[in-house]
């Protein structure tokens, strides 16, 4: 006998005629409500993250405020400031001692894409933390308003609820703009061509 | 003048001072150094910064003295011919080198003899590259992914090696590490504490997890564009690193900003100094455990906040400053009414403070002799900024090299003789007093005129120059090596957080993990001003 | 028709311990949830903001929202540590708090057990749930949680002494240490009116015997990261939080009971007066925490022996001299 295909247009609806919820929506609805973020600043963008905290912004009317300093009790990794190749190493330590579901959000345009610290040939910053961990919401800016931090935690949030943000996302590049022109470095000129206009 | 007798070959030239930053400068055989600098020592010079020069023959070391009281500035120059790169160690006479010879062999590869602890201080151990170096064209590191990787894996493999994951345990102490991810060390710093029981033996920082190329950048860039990397080189209070890099470069090239501008400039300074001395009362008091306080502190500072955005459009990362001026002029009917306003409440505010924290027994009892900082380690060290006016020294750059319209102006430079942590705080406390007393003299009569010069020039006349200004954290220098071309070609930035944590591995022995923690809080130490 | 094997006391004896244990359980973690929240909702008031308002009415399910949350997150366990004793030590700060609250008189007859050694099972069994918090920080193999577990024996040890010594004036005035009488015996005249000096050194002591701050040392946030519970994620980590806070409030309970009267008062029921009196010691137990910066490990236990052991002994002294002279026929 030939079976075919489900049309996908055509799918049947739910059997039970009555579906309230599922568990698995009241969970996210749950963990999008309370997402503790870890205490982990970097560079500008972690001042910024502080000013969320404080009684002008007030993260914690949403639930968001409790900060931990234990990367065991926190579920949300704000990666705001520039990664230092130094730094990258301890920063992806630090997301494998996070415990699932864990998200990321990068903050700022350095925790993006390496920000205004990016050149061609530089040898110190990681260009984007996405390039290590994986990213749930973007947040363009330099350094971004705490506002914008609340927005980009409310979009996240939604993403959660809409099941799109599982909280273990698999790594992800993004494309690097290599249309960059290049610097001139210089070239080492001798002490007396430095000191004469001359020589 | 300088009144130090010169050891025999040392080649001396005086300089103008208004233009250089300096008076004088003396260039000196590799082997009179130690001799030169015992000398300096006993007149009560202190080393300010120490760089190096990659010329195509030689390396130049650039050290910069200075003294406490007076605008003196004296720089010394020692040629080490290329091939063999190894300069003289002077961190038994000055404390300071220490760390400063650590970065010029990180930056550049260039050995010292004597020196204790010889190993990389910003960069990882790999990749194996002295980036500021002028043979060095850039690495391709951080552009794919999987090399980010790898390069972690090698980073971790360097990690583990350089930090066994045994560390020397015995029975009576062991090694605690803090950071780089730790509540108080904001910002990303490691210190690795060696204890026993709470009692710690003896500390090290662990630096550089914030580098980000700035003096590789100025190399490459023309001089405008490294204005956005002064906004990101010490966040909190930046408006001062940018004053700096104007004074030095309108200074170099001979021109003058307009009165307005100058006095917009120093307006928000002061402010900026504000906000910054309040982030760090909230900081500090957080380590202390105190949790409140950061919420006024920042109440506050969110006020200033509006004030700076309002006239700059950036509420931390300014890039206001122009060579010549100030970016555009500012909304000075509303910038008035927010000042008026804001003075007298903050006023208010600032006695609350000094009531509910300087009165508190608990925080006098955690901060009263607790890290002092004697006036002789200070200056050893080079630290400078209100760290070291809590030590007895009446130093402020604001008064030792007037700049601007700052000897116009009446203020006063709060100094404690005490050293402690309570000193540190109650000096910043009265330095947040003494800039609102600037602010409150100049917002109400801004002169009239232009705040931009219409026609500045590209490029800085061949010479060094060294200029420094009073930000937040203490003396901010920046040292210049131009050649005449439109970028420069070596731009040092001398950040006051660098010295001033190097000093704390001398208070940070003998005490309490908690101490330890307060004591570094009370040092107002931004972590990427230090990695730069 | 009740059946027989019902009426046998060792059956009905069990029926009841599950009962008010299963009843116990529930008020605890339900008043402990609305604790977090509550202190969430105070300190945000003291610090110029609104706190949670989100969820429900002043965000008053968030804790619900973070403990549903904390139940469902992954739970690590650290690879040398003694994963026995790591297991164990969230139960064993749990249960002994919840043990407790057995003899909290909350009203008049409303007493799980009236044991004539009254508060004495409630040290005992604090110090057992202490002792977990060790438990918890060593079994962790982390420094952080070890030097946190550490901090919590010498802090336990040094305020369990003051706390002990503060109440033996009201037993000493009450002759008992069975709870109802303490509760009877202030029917006229509340005990903190007789005896100020040990209310202050109980306080004291109660927040030290808490970990709050400005006692809160094991947890020490800005040195330890997170203390004894550096390690712990997801529900392990919010039984420790609730144990907190269960541990506040049956400090608040104890003082209400010992030194405010209990249960009694005027015109409102009995479990009324308990509540208000203890949730008003809670709040000054939150405002002093939301106040007052951290003190350091060795002025911690200095203040114990120095300061809290001689004026409880002193206070103890004057109350037997008083006793013997004045109550005694």
């Amino acid at each position: 006998m030939e079976v075919s295909p489900p049309d996908p247009g055509t799918q049947s609806p739910p059997v039970l005629p009555l579906e309230l919820f599922r568990l698995e929506e009241a969970v996210d609805f749950c963990r999008s409500s309370s997402l503790w973020p870890l205490t982990f600043g970097l560079a500008c963008c972690a001042i910024e993250m502080i000013g969320l905290g404080a009684s002008r912004f007030d993260i914690e009317r949403y639930g968001y405020g409790v900060f931990r300093a234990s990367p065991r009790q926190a579920d949300l990794m704000i990666v705001a400031g520039t990664v230092s190749r130094k730094m990258a190493p301890c920063i992806k330590t630090l997301y494998d001692q996070m415990a699932a579901p864990k998200y990321v959000v990068a903050y700022g345009g350095c925790a993006i894409a390496g920000g205004p610290f990016k050149f061609p040939g530089q040898y110190g910053i990681l260009e984007g933390i996405d390039k290590i961990i994986p990213v749930n919401v973007y947040i363009p800016g330099c350094p971004p308003r705490p506002e914008a931090l609340l927005a980009g935690l409310l979009k996240l949030r939604d993403l959660i609820r809409q099941g799109k943000a599982d909280g273990r996302m698999s790594p992800a590049a993004i494309k690097d703009f290599s249309n960059r022109q290049n610097p001139v470095y210089k070239d080492a000129i001798s002490r007396d061509a430095f000191r004469n206009a001359a020589a | 003048m300088l009144s130090v007798t010169l050891p025999p070959d040392t080649l001396r030239a005086d300089k103008d001072a208004a233009r250089h930053g300096y008076a004088c400068e003396a260039v000196t055989r590799r082997d009179g150094l130690r001799e030169l600098c015992a000398r300096l020592k006993d007149q009560g010079y202190f080393l300010e910064c120490l760089t190096a020069l990659d010329f195509s023959d030689a390396f130049e070391l650039v050290y910069v003295f200075s003294r406490t009281e007076s605008a003196s500035r004296f720089l010394t120059k020692v040629v080490l011919p290329k091939p063999d790169a190894s300069g003289p160690g002077v961190g038994d006479i000055f404390p300071a080198a220490r760390w400063y010879e650590r970065e010029v062999y990180d930056f550049f590869g260039i050995r010292f003899d004597p020196h204790p602890n010889l190993k990389r201080l910003i960069l990882p151990e790999t990749p194996r590259i002295h980036p500021l170096l002028k043979s060095f064209k850039g690495s391709a590191v951080g552009a794919d992914a999987e090399e980010v990787l790898s390069a972690i894996h090698e980073d971790r493999a360097a990690f583990d090696l350089l930090n066994p994951r045994t560390p020397k345990n015995d029975a009576d102490s062991y090694e605690l590490n803090l950071g780089p991810q730790h509540p108080a060390t904001h910002g990303v710093m490691r210190i690795i504490a060696r204890i026993t029981g709470e009692r710690v033996l003896s500390t090290e920082c662990t630096i550089g997890y914030g580098h980000r190329n700035h003096e590789k950048m100025a190399e490459i860039q023309d001089y405008r564009a490294f204005w956005p990397n002064l906004g990101r080189l010490d966040y909190v209070g930046a408006m001062a690193y940018n004053f700096t890099y104007a004074e030095l470069i309108e200074r170099a090239m001979g021109i003058e900003a307009p009165a307005r501008a100058q006095t917009i400039r120093v307006l928000l300074t002061e402010l900026n100094r504000i906000a910054s001395h309040l982030l760090w009362l909230a900081t500090f008091l957080l380590d202390l455990g105190a949790f409140t306080p950061y919420f006024y502190c920042f109440d506050d500072r969110e006020k200033i906040l509006d004030i700076t955005e309002l006239c700059t459009g950036e509420r931390l990362t300014y890039n206001f400053f122009r060579f010549g001026g100030v970016a555009h002029d500012i909304p000075e009917k509303r910038i008035q009414n927010m000042i008026s306003d804001f003075i007298p409440a903050f006023r208010q505010k600032l006695k609350d403070y000094r009531t509910l924290i300087g009165k508190n027994i608990i925080f006098r009892k955690r901060t009263q002799g607790i890290g002092v900082l004697s006036k002789e380690t200070a200056l050893a060290y080079g630290v400078t900024g209100p760290s070291l006016r809590a030590s007895g020294v009446c130093r402020d750059d604001r008064r030792v090299t007037p700049y601007s319209i700052y000897p116009r102006l009446d203020f006063e430079i709060p100094v404690r003789s005490e050293g402690d942590s309570y000193a540190r705080y109650l000096v910043r406390m009265d330095e947040m007093a003494q800039s609102l007393r600037i602010v409150e003299q100049i917002y109400r009569n801004l002169p009239p005129g232009e705040i931009l010069l219409p026609k500045v020039p590209k490029t800085v006349p061949r010479g060094e120059y060294y200029f420094s200004t009073e930000s937040a954290r203490g003396s901010f220098g920046i040292y210049l090596a131009s050649d005449g071309s439109p970028t420069p070609y070596r731009l040092k930035l001398r950040t006051p957080s660098f010295s001033n944590i190097s000093a704390f591995s001398e208070l940070g022995r003998e005490c309490f993990i908690a101490d330890l923690i307060s004591i570094f809080g009370s040092f107002d130490a931004i972590v990427s001003e230090i990695d730069r | 028709m009740i059946p027989v094997f019902l009426k046998t006391p060792w059956v009905s004896e069990a029926l009841k311990a599950g009962f008010w244990g299963c009843f116990a359980t529930g008020f605890v973690s339900a008043n402990a949830l609305f604790l977090v929240w509550l202190e969430r909702k105070v300190s945000a008031r003291i610090q110029r903001r609104r706190g949670p308002i989100i969820a429900g009415p002043e965000g008053i399910f968030q804790t619900v929202l973070d403990s549903v949350k904390l139940f469902t997150k992954e739970l690590v366990l650290p690879r040398h540590g003694k994963t026995f004793l790591y297991l164990l030590a969230p139960l064993l700060v749990f249960a002994p708090i919840i043990v407790s609250f057995i003899v909290i008189p909350a009203g008049k007859n409303l007493i799980i057990r009236d044991l004539n050694i009254g508060f004495l099972l409630i040290f005992a069994m604090s110090s057992v749930s202490f002792f977990s918090l060790f438990l918890g920080g060593w079994s962790s193999h982390n420094k952080y949680s070890a030097l946190g577990g550490i901090r919590s024996v010498a802090q336990n040890i040094a305020y369990e002494i003051p706390l002990l010594l503060s109440v033996m004036g009201v037993v000493l005035l009450t002759g008992s240490l069975r709870m109802t009488e303490i509760v009877s015996a202030q029917s006229r005249i509340w005990f903190v009116l007789v005896q100020p000096l040990a209310f202050g050194i109980f306080f004291c002591a109660m927040l030290g015997e808490t970990n709050r701050a400005p006692f809160d040392l094991p947890e020490a946030e800005s040195e330890l990261v997170a203390g004894y519970l550096t390690e712990y994620s997801g529900m392990r980590f919010a039984l420790f939080f609730l144990a907190e806070y269960t541990h506040v409030f049956l400090g608040s309970a104890l003082a209400s009971t010992l030194f405010l009267g209990g249960w009694q008062g005027p015109l409102l029921p009995g479990p009324a007066w308990f509540l208000i009196k203890t949730y008003s010691v809670v709040l000054v137990v939150m405002w002093v925490r939301w106040t007052f910066p951290r003190l350091r490990s060795d002025q911690l236990i200095l203040f114990s022996w120095k300061v809290l052991i001689p004026l409880a002994l002193l206070n103890l002294l004057v109350t037997a001299l008083g006793a013997t002279l004045f109550l005694q026929p």
